[in-house]
């Protein structure tokens, strides 16, 4: 007999949660701790509840399943639930325990719950849901990114965005609305922003083309970038060099 | 409606247009000096100054006729038109032809002075000739771009129908329906037994309407309905559809497939995205125009799209403009709240 799964339904259709809850209802080791409408709920009662496992649909409304996860503290088991097949990849690329494909059928969720226990039992609850191999690019750019501010979840346009600086393990995201940090590496930025409108400048930053005032140079082969609001930020050589690619000059 | 010239359109017509010329003017040239005895370089003269001027000048005619169409004018207006436009073509000509006459000729015989009338004469005939030929090249052309938008027309019907069924074997659409009767089986199997009909019927529709290109409004109206019955199953609170239709308005007739695209993007846009209730509210009168159907949502203001002009927008403004050669048959208003879009279908 294995340990109980605190568990956590993050769902925006009535009757898809319905049948969860019918099916989990049926299966021993599963307690209901909490049902969520939308990622915005599934965030809060995920951090405040911190639960074992947690189902969760992908296309929500205001944030997508994906962009829930990466504001939660507290990191737990996941078993995504959704209509479509073309996330797959990437929801194991978050370490997924599981992908049911709706409709899926009673057998489908259990094999899925026996999997969460499996590796419960092997890693212990708390699993890695950080992104491990999501440093390069899908062909899509972001059209915005999701920030948590304190206690409120912000959702940035990509056109807000003015530039971003690195931080140890995180970011720091300017935008027009003000900072944010983010827990993202710098090769994800450059590599999942438009690269006409985004130009990594330097180790430390990258910047949004419609930003930049003037480019000026200080000492032989050594430049800064001027923006709008009178930023100054450092250009190395190899940031020089990728400007110049994109505004041709 | 094209302006442009046919000679410029197709430079083909003009080579043919100056071999016939080329012709004529030396079959001309040859039955003047050998039938009539004329001496030749009177009848080479002659020849160049007023057949090759009229030729020049005549082409100017398939202006006369593009602006006093024979659909759009009265018989009077119109032989009031040419009889106009021909005096003026023909003053011209005649000014052209005596000028350049007198630079070949600076002496011009007995022969060249007398023929004045004669040339009157004959440039009335060959305007007659040209504005024949003209009015049969505009027929032919007329006749060649209505096939052309006839094809169109079928390959966006046919666009529209995809995008159809498209949109209904949508995951999104079809397997979170599908799912959703499922549950529907263990908690209500009435209603999940509904739902498997309405959602047959959805995909019949759009299977069955191959080849009319028109259907009542009563018929799209229920089927869309029924597309909003299946949704609301899944959305229940969050999607408040409301009609209000006049009754005169049901048999009129519309292009069909044309309020799904509106209704789909009400309900990506409004209902996908929104956490509170979004209203669909369609109205539809009989206006001086014909059928004005209106389609309003709310929708969050927040939420983020990046909303185009998608394909099923752009295929109902291009039927409408082949159908009925109007652009301004689909108008859209959006104040950040709400998106609202008034189709005007006229009726004949």
């Amino acid at each position: 007999m294995s340990e109980i799964l605190r568990t956590i339904i993050v769902e925006d259709e009535e009757l898809a949660r319905n049948l969860l809850k019918s099916f989990l209802k049926d299966i021993d080791t599963i307690e209901l701790i909490a049902e969520c409408q939308n990622g915005f709920e599934g965030v809060k009662m995920i951090n405040e509840l911190k639960p074992d496992l947690v189902f969760l649909d992908i296309q929500m409304p205001k944030i997508t399943g994906f962009e829930m996860l990466e504001l939660l503290d507290h990191k737990p088991q996941i078993i995504f639930a959704t209509a479509y097949d073309q996330y797959a990849i990437k929801a194991f690329e978050f370490n997924a325990a599981d992908y049911l494909l709706k409709p899926y059928s009673r057998d489908r969720l259990l094999e899925a719950v026996e999997k969460v226990a499996e590796r419960i039992q092997k890693e212990g609850v708390v699993s890695d849901i950080s992104e491990k191999v999501s440093d390069y690019p899908r062909g899509e750019y972001l059209d915005r990114i999701v920030v948590k501010d304190r206690h409120k979840i912000h959702i940035s346009p990509i056109d807000h965005v003015r530039y971003i600086e690195s931080m140890d393990d995180y970011v720091m995201i300017y935008t027009k609305e003000g900072r944010f940090m983010k827990q993202k590496t710098m090769k994800f930025f450059e590599n999942t922003l438009d690269p006409k409108n985004f130009i990594r400048i330097h180790r430390s930053y990258i910047v949004k083309v419609d930003e930049i005032s003037e480019i000026q140079q200080y000492e032989k082969e050594a430049y800064i970038v001027i923006l709008h609001d009178k930023t100054k930020l450092k250009v190395s050589k190899t940031g020089y060099k990728n400007l110049k690619d994109v505004l041709n000059f | 409606m094209e302006f442009r010239h046919p000679f410029i359109t197709n430079p083909k017509l003009a080579i043919y247009y100056g071999l016939f010329w080329i012709t004529a003017g030396a079959a001309y040239i040859l039955l003047l000096t050998f039938g009539n005895g004329v001496d030749f370089v009177d009848a080479l003269v002659e020849v160049i100054s007023f057949l090759i001027t009229f030729a020049i000048i005549g082409a100017a005619i398939w202006y006369v006729i593009k602006f006093s169409t024979l659909e759009n004018n009265s018989f009077w207006r119109i032989i009031l038109a040419h009889g106009i436009a021909a005096t003026v073509i023909i003053s011209i000509w005649m000014y052209l032809g005596v000028v350049l006459l007198k630079v070949l000729q600076p002496a011009p015989s007995h022969w060249l002075e007398e023929r004045i009338v004669n040339r009157v004469f004959i440039g009335y005939i060959l305007y007659v000739i040209y504005v024949i030929f003209f009015y049969a090249v505009n027929y032919y052309q007329g006749f060649k771009e209505k096939l052309r938008n006839e094809g169109k027309l079928k390959a966006l019907v046919k666009e529209a129908e995809l995008h159809a069924l498209k949109s209904q074997i949508n995951p999104h659409f079809l397997f979170n329906s599908l799912n959703s009767i499922s549950s529907l089986t263990m908690t209500d199997p009435e209603r999940a037994q509904e739902m498997v009909i309405n959602l047959s019927q959805l995909m019949r529709y759009s299977l069955k309407h191959d080849q009319n290109e028109k259907v009542t409004f009563k018929q799209e109206l229920e089927n869309n309905q029924l597309y909003l019955k299946i949704e609301k199953v899944r959305f229940g609170s969050k999607l408040n559809p409301a009609f209000d239709i006049e009754k005169e308005c049901l048999n009129a007739q519309i292009p069909n497939m044309i309020l799904q695209p509106l209704y789909e993007n009400a309900i990506k846009y409004g209902v996908y995205e929104a956490t509170e209730p979004v209203d669909i509210i369609t109205c539809a009168r009989m206006s001086r125009d014909g059928l004005e159907i209106i389609i309003q949502n709310t929708y969050d203001p927040d939420v983020l799209s990046k909303r185009g002009e998608g394909i099923g927008l752009r295929n109902i403004r291009e039927r409408l403009q082949i159908i009925f050669a109007n652009p301004h048959l689909l108008r859209i208003e959006d104040n950040k709240k709400e998106f609202k879009v008034t189709l005007t279908i006229p009726q004949n």
